[in-house]
């Protein structure tokens, strides 16, 4: 692959990326989740850089990506402390638990009312309770030889 | 066929809606509805044809299969991991994601970055996620995670700019014959041509890890010794804000229920 549309692929996969990251950050309500698109959106910004480092040959991209690295780990705990002391105020991770700390001009978010979780119930394996003798099926025993 | 039909504008434009109309599907909205998640998906498998097609056509994106495949792992398993309604779920598909874009690294010839991608972020700060998660996460599925927050807005903002991007990814090529980016580089190191460009590209593979950390700790010393500096600080900090003990005695009975009417009285106090 010439190096031009190898450019665009790349390119296009860290714009697709970014964006959504970007969904991710402006939707989701788990503070947790905010941060992973965050990631995501650094994700892309990294493989756009590596191949604009690609297609002009030098080395700057690479190494902001290294940087970029650095930071994200940076950034990641002493984000994840604060969601973590942000829970233990709260006892949830939404971030609209803190939204006494929007602008007044702004409506407040009112949780619409959710229906009761209509997904199937699990279905777990059958087993026989522990410590009651399983009903013995005769025609099957008789058949056995031994057990 | 009818070319108007098929011209990149128009397939750039319904790829742009469908993608808008895919995330707006697949977004938790607090009703789930299996068939329309799987409609969602759908949506979005058409809209990546759709602007796959249209980058075509713009600027003929070419195709290979490694790079395809990868790049396809990390896209679908980025939307996963925003759309999923179990954070843990989002982790999980997250990691994935980063396998595919450390692969789309590895085409794209930073070997040392990609290896690094796996360590670094699927190896140390997923699992940082995920321990915060088990501390966390309350049991079964939170509210707050089977909505989103204007879905439907964000849905669109994201595929405009979709659209927006990769009409100026595709216009790259559609320029003078020599691609701008490139002849701007020429022109700002004064070297002729494509050939030192492919040699440029060249002793980028080869030697690769050795020249990147000469380049690193040689042009780039002091930025390092920042990032040192930067992980230092990070390391005290999240431990000083840690360890300043137990938060002040909480009012869950407050803060559990800030979303209904009882909090209306306090709106008096701002």
């Amino acid at each position: 692959m010439t190096s031009l549309p190898l450019l665009q692929n790349a390119l296009s996969v860290g714009a697709i990326l970014f964006v959504l990251g970007l969904v991710g950050i402006l939707t989701r309500r788990n503070l947790i989740v905010m941060f992973l698109s965050a990631e995501l959106m650094l994700q892309g910004v990294s493989v756009s850089l590596v191949a604009w480092s690609r297609f002009h040959g030098d080395w700057g991209g690479q190494v902001l990506v290294i940087f970029i690295l650095t930071v994200a780990a940076c950034e990641a705990a002493i984000a994840l402390v604060f969601v973590l002391q942000a829970f233990a105020r709260t006892g949830r991770l939404d971030a609209a638990a803190w939204q006494s700390l929007r602008e007044s001009s702004l409506s407040r978010v009112v949780d619409q009312q959710l229906p009761s979780i209509d997904t199937l119930p699990p279905v777990w394996p059958t087993l026989s309770p522990a410590g009651v003798l399983p009903q013995a099926d005769e025609n099957e025993t008789l058949q056995r030889e031994h057990v | 066929m009818n070319p108007a039909l098929f011209s990149p504008g128009l397939l750039l434009a319904s790829a742009v809606t469908l993608t808008a109309l895919g995330l707006w599907l697949l977004l938790p909205r607090g009703s789930e509805n299996r068939s329309a998640w799987w409609l969602g998906w759908l949506l979005g498998a058409v809209a990546l044809a759709g602007f796959v097609c249209a980058g075509k056509r713009l600027g003929g994106i070419g195709e290979e299969a490694v790079f395809l495949t990868v790049s396809l792992v990390a896209i679908v398993s980025g939307t996963a991991t925003i759309v999923s309604r179990s954070p843990v779920y989002s982790a999980i598909w997250f990691a994935l994601s980063l396998a595919g874009v450390a692969g789309v690294l590895l085409v794209l010839g930073a070997q040392f970055l990609g290896v690094a991608t796996i360590v670094v972020y699927a190896g140390a700060i997923l699992v940082m996620f995920l321990f915060v998660l088990m501390l966390a996460q309350p049991s079964g599925l939170a509210s707050y995670d089977r909505v989103s927050s204007e879905p439907l807005l964000s849905a669109v903002t994201g595929a405009v700019l979709l659209g927006l991007l990769t009409l100026s990814i595709g216009r790259l090529s559609v320029g003078p014959a020599t691609p701008e980016p490139l002849a701007l580089a020429s022109a700002a190191s004064d070297s002729p041509a494509t050939s030192s460009h492919a040699a440029a590209i060249d002793s980028l593979v080869k030697n690769h890890v050795a020249r990147l950390g000469g380049e690193l700790f040689g042009r780039h010393l002091l930025a390092v010794e920042a990032a040192g500096v930067l992980l230092l600080v990070a390391l005290i900090g999240s431990i000083a804000i840690v360890s300043r003990g137990e938060p002040d005695v909480v009012d869950h009975s407050l803060d559990l229920q800030p979303l209904t009417a009882t909090k209306q009285s306090q709106g008096g106090r701002r």
